[in-house]
């Protein structure tokens, strides 16, 4: 039970971005005149659920397309107009490319590097031996993981901070004279991301390298490959599938991050989700948020489907 | 290939030991089977002369070169696994010249080996294929073929067959054998199917708890073996509790007397052992000298094909198999509870 | 002679590359918990400014952050809000996990999809959407939903929701169809084979769902931003507003509460199938 509470962690948080991962298995529905009876049973069973999500995400999502192409105006909020001078604000002018230009490189770096951690980190968990050692370094992945992006935010804020622990113990080394400036910069927001999306990448590659097994490496070195050439010739591309769901949810959830950038970076490092929140909650102007909004998920969205396209093709279905 | 030197091989895990104290000489070109049941540490062993796993203590020589401390990339050895372990993302021809790129060797000379190792095992038309498109034969084949096609100094085997159906496995053993007297490989097969091991090997190595009870060829193992445990893992045996009792005479529990041959018994023998094939039995004529003989009750007759099956129970209570030939047995109609004498040659009994 | 140590497999430990894989492992480790640690060290920390090394030790910060209200409301807000997520989602979320097992049929994929939607739309991305559509709402009905409980709670279901869904449907889809198929040949009606058989072999499943519904809504931000308002605010969002302002000792002691309490409920979800595998 254990092991079936794990998959559905796991495919929960590594969630169906690519597709991937049906719920249930093969099995049909049971047939006959069961099923009538059946199909009205799951209608008044599935209705609850269904009506949350509808009425909570899919209609408010349909709304916000709406309010994206309506005109803003400071004193009413009604929706009126039907115009995409939005869409050409945020296209035309350099201030709102450059924060999309940015949350593109900052996203992708987080991916590159939690990719470069990552990978070691999951194929050790992988091959320990000990199965207390092992349990206790999946749990030391998951625990941060749920523990909110407010609080390891805060962590971040405490260690990099001018007055924070580390400037204060290099000081008291003396090896500084000055505070070192870490905190509200890019690189800052780059390291506090990486904290938050490893675990993902970790969860994704471990089971993958898991049952992968030994056995090819094994295999390998018996024919004469060093570790790095067993690694890198069979571990590797056999892990490919985990590699490249791990990179997309590091890649989606970098795109969409809020709580780090916002209290790590700082006000003057501008990023898509801190300026959603902006627009519709300081500015007021409804229209342009959403517009940042959808643009944000359509330019997620986009990249997802070309790069999982362009990997099918390399590497066949994934 | 190389001949193989295995010194007081000892594999410990924690407080349990595994492998305990394994020695054996392998000359070149042998094919030498390790037999035993699950857990004998057999397999174990193997691993360790791969050097997929460390030896707790001992040596490993491959042809007078030490390899006990060796990664397994540098020992040159050949190694089946149990489950083939085809790298799934390459095909065929390229799992089988992944060895010859790792030494290296030229284009045109592994295009080249590559081909004449899959000619050997009869698979060249599916170089192209990938592993997941061949039967559960190819694959093992194709196992193959990438195990030799470097010219190890040995070629190890886990098990290789135990995937394949019942008649593939004759057919491929048969090959195997084949295939290894022809190129002189150095060989070691590791099964818990004595019929194989017997089929196939020069010399069987049987263990039992990380310790060897017997090496000798099929037929040394199988009329003389050392042990009460090889007696009874090889082939079927009937067994008596008792001891022996003077000279030539072994004394059962339940009181009946055999005749014996005493010559390399040892003293405090306190098991008799007859194979079922030894056994006769007969009705009405008393048994021929110098067999051991003893009143019995047919209980149950079990036809088998190429031979009939008879249990027959003893005036005190002990059970006896005796296996008799169908062909040739003519008109033999025993069934249970009539009353025969089961005898058998006293030199066919066997002393623990 | 006897081989080191060693936690890994003999082959792997030659060379480089354990070296380096180790390294990269234990930095990734390092990266991962050291915020985490360091708020929790610094919350005891004597002197309100930070320095290294401390001065000194103290549980003041503690009592200080209880004796705030903000801090105070926001946990009871975050705890209340956790429990009714929960509920609403196993509801919800039961009967329909107990479809999605059944097997195949038609529309399954799409409902499946759906239902999982909250976890694959960007959290700051809904939240926005919900409190415009929350609002238009209020407009048209008069009724006030945005910065009330009500609105909160409609957020957290959604959150809560995919957890329930995927956890107890898991959890069905492991169970062998033919343990209830017993108890309805045995003569038990649909109702009670789900009771008897059914729920007692899927509770731990649905206990974890649960568990996990309720930390999701917990440490929820993105979604809550926009719901929130005076009076009415969850806890990560007090932490987030007052770290705008001030790194002290204080907020490392609230985000420790939280990070305990966090623990707490996972240390919870192990006791329980602990429990549930010694049966």
């Amino acid at each position: 039970m254990d092991r079936v509470v794990e998959q559905g962690i796991q495919g929960v948080s590594a969630l169906a971005i690519t597709g991937e991962g049906s719920l249930t298995g093969g099995r049909p529905a049971p047939g006959g005149t069961d099923r009538r009876r059946r199909r009205s049973t799951a209608g008044w069973l599935l209705f609850p659920s269904l009506t949350l999500v509808l009425a909570g995400l899919i209609l408010p999502l349909a709304l916000m397309a709406r309010t994206s192409v309506a005109h803003f105006d400071a004193a009413s909020p009604d929706l009126v107009g039907f115009t995409l001078e939005n869409y050409a604000r945020f296209f035309g002018e350099p201030f709102y490319l450059m924060i999309l230009a940015r949350t593109l490189l900052v996203a992708l770096s987080c991916t590159a590097i939690c990719l470069v951690l990552g990978v070691p980190a999951a194929f050790v968990i992988s091959r320990v031996e000990s199965r207390t050692l092992k349990t206790a370094l999946i749990l030391a992945t998951i625990i941060p993981l749920l523990m909110g992006n407010a609080v390891r935010a805060a962590g971040w804020m405490v260690l990099l901070a001018d007055k924070g622990l580390i400037n204060s113990a290099l000081l008291s080394a003396g090896l500084i004279a000055e505070p070192v400036r870490i905190l509200y910069t890019g690189s800052a927001v780059v390291i506090g991301l990486i904290a938050v999306l490893l675990p993902f990448m970790v969860i994704s590659l471990e089971s993958v390298f898991e049952n992968i097994g030994t056995a090819y490496e094994e295999a390998a070195q018996t024919m004469g490959a060093p570790p790095w050439t067993a690694f890198f010739r069979v571990t590797l591309p056999l892990a490919m599938p985990g590699v490249f769901s791990g990179c997309l949810l590091c890649f989606v959830l970098a795109m969409n991050a809020y709580a780090t950038p916002v209290l790590i970076g700082g006000p003057s490092f501008q990023m898509m989700a801190p300026k959603v929140f902006e627009q519709a909650i300081k500015v007021y102007n409804w229209p342009f948020a959403a517009t940042i909004a959808l643009v944000l998920m359509a330019v997620t969205l986009v990249l997802s489907v070309a790069s999982s396209l362009a990997l099918q093709k390399r590497y066949g279905v994934l | 290939m190389s001949s193989i030197l295995i010194q007081d091989l000892v594999k410990r895990h924690g407080a349990q030991v595994t492998v305990d104290r394994v020695s054996l000489e392998i000359g070149q070109g042998e094919f030498i089977a390790f037999l035993g049941p699950s857990g004998c540490g057999k397999t174990t062993t193997l691993r360790m002369i791969a050097g997929l796993t460390e030896a707790s203590a001992g040596s490993i020589h491959f042809g007078g070169r030490e390899v006990t401390h060796l990664p397994p990339y540098l020992r040159n050895a050949g190694l089946v696994f149990q489950g083939y372990a085809l790298f799934p993302h390459m095909s065929v021809a390229e799992n089988v010249a992944f060895g010859l790129q790792m030494r290296k060797v030229g284009h045109e000379e592994e295009r080249r080996r590559v081909e004449e190792a899959l000619s050997l095992v009869k698979l060249a038309h599916l170089a192209g294929r990938l592993p997941k498109e061949l039967s559960g034969g190819q694959q093992q084949r194709v196992a193959l073929a990438r195990a030799i096609v470097y010219k190890p100094e040995v070629l190890l085997l886990d098990e290789p067959l135990s995937a394949l159906d019942a008649k593939l496995r004759t057919e491929v053993r048969t090959e195997l054998r084949r295939l290894q007297s022809a190129l002189g490989l150095t060989t070691i097969f590791v099964t818990h199917d004595q019929d194989e091991a017997l089929s196939v090997a020069d010399r069987i190595v049987v263990m039992s708890a990380g310790r060897v009870e017997q090496v000798g060829t099929p037929r040394e193992i199988y009329q003389r073996p050392a042990t009460r445990f090889v007696a009874e893992f090889i082939g079927l045996t009937n067994l008596f509790p008792g001891g022996l009792e003077g000279h030539g005479r072994f004394r059962c529990e339940d009181g009946e007397c055999f005749a014996v041959t005493t010559t390399d018994a040892p003293s405090n023998a306190s098991v008799l052992a007859i194979r079922p094939e030894h056994v006769r039995l007969v009705r009405g004529v008393p048994a021929p000298d110098g067999e051991s003989a003893v009143e019995a009750t047919v209980e149950d007759v079990i036809y088998r094909g190429a031979l009939t099956e008879f249990v027959v129970r003893t005036a005190s209570g002990a059970k006896l198999a005796a296996h008799l030939q169908n062909a040739g047995l003519g008109r033999y109609e025993l069934r249970p509870g009539d009353r025969v004498i089961a005898s058998w040659p006293a030199d066919a009994s066997m002393l623990f | 002679m006897t081989g080191s140590r060693s936690p890994f497999p003999r082959f792997l430990s030659d060379g480089s590359f354990r070296p380096v894989m180790v390294g990269g492992c234990v930095a990734a480790f390092i990266m991962v918990l050291s915020p985490l640690a360091a708020i929790i060290w610094v919350s005891f920390f004597e002197n309100k400014i930070i320095s290294f090394p401390p001065t000194g030790y103290t549980f003041d910060w503690y009592r200080a952050a209880a004796a705030m209200p903000q801090f105070r409301d926001g946990f009871f807000t975050s705890l209340e809000l956790g429990v009714v997520a929960t509920l609403v989602s196993l509801i919800v979320g039961v009967p329909a996990a107990l479809v999605l097992a059944r097997g195949r049929f038609p529309g399954r994929e799409a409902i499946q999809s759906l239902l999982l939607a909250p976890l694959i739309v960007p959290g700051i991305v809904a939240g926005a959407a919900l409190y415009m559509f929350l609002i238009e709402v209020e407009l048209a009905s008069g009724v006030q939903v945005a910065m009330t409980f009500t609105g909160l709670a409609i957020a957290h279901s959604l959150i809560a929701l995919p957890w329930t869904v995927r956890l107890v449907t898991a959890s069905l889809v492991g169970l062998d169809p033919q343990l209830k198929e017993a108890a309805l040949t045995m003569g038990a009606r649909e109702f009670t084979a789900f009771r008897l058989v059914t729920w007692p072999l899927i509770r731990p499943g649905v206990v974890a769902g649960a568990l996990f519904a309720f930390i999701a809504s917990f440490v929820d931000l993105e979604k809550s931003l926009f719901l929130v308002g005076p009076g009415m605010t969850t806890l990560p969002i007090v932490i987030v507003n007052y770290l705008e302002w001030s790194i002290d000792p204080t907020i490392a002691a609230v985000a420790t509460v939280q990070i305990a309490i966090i623990s707490a409920g996972l240390v919870l979800t192990d006791r329980y199938f602990k429990l549930a595998r010694a049966f």
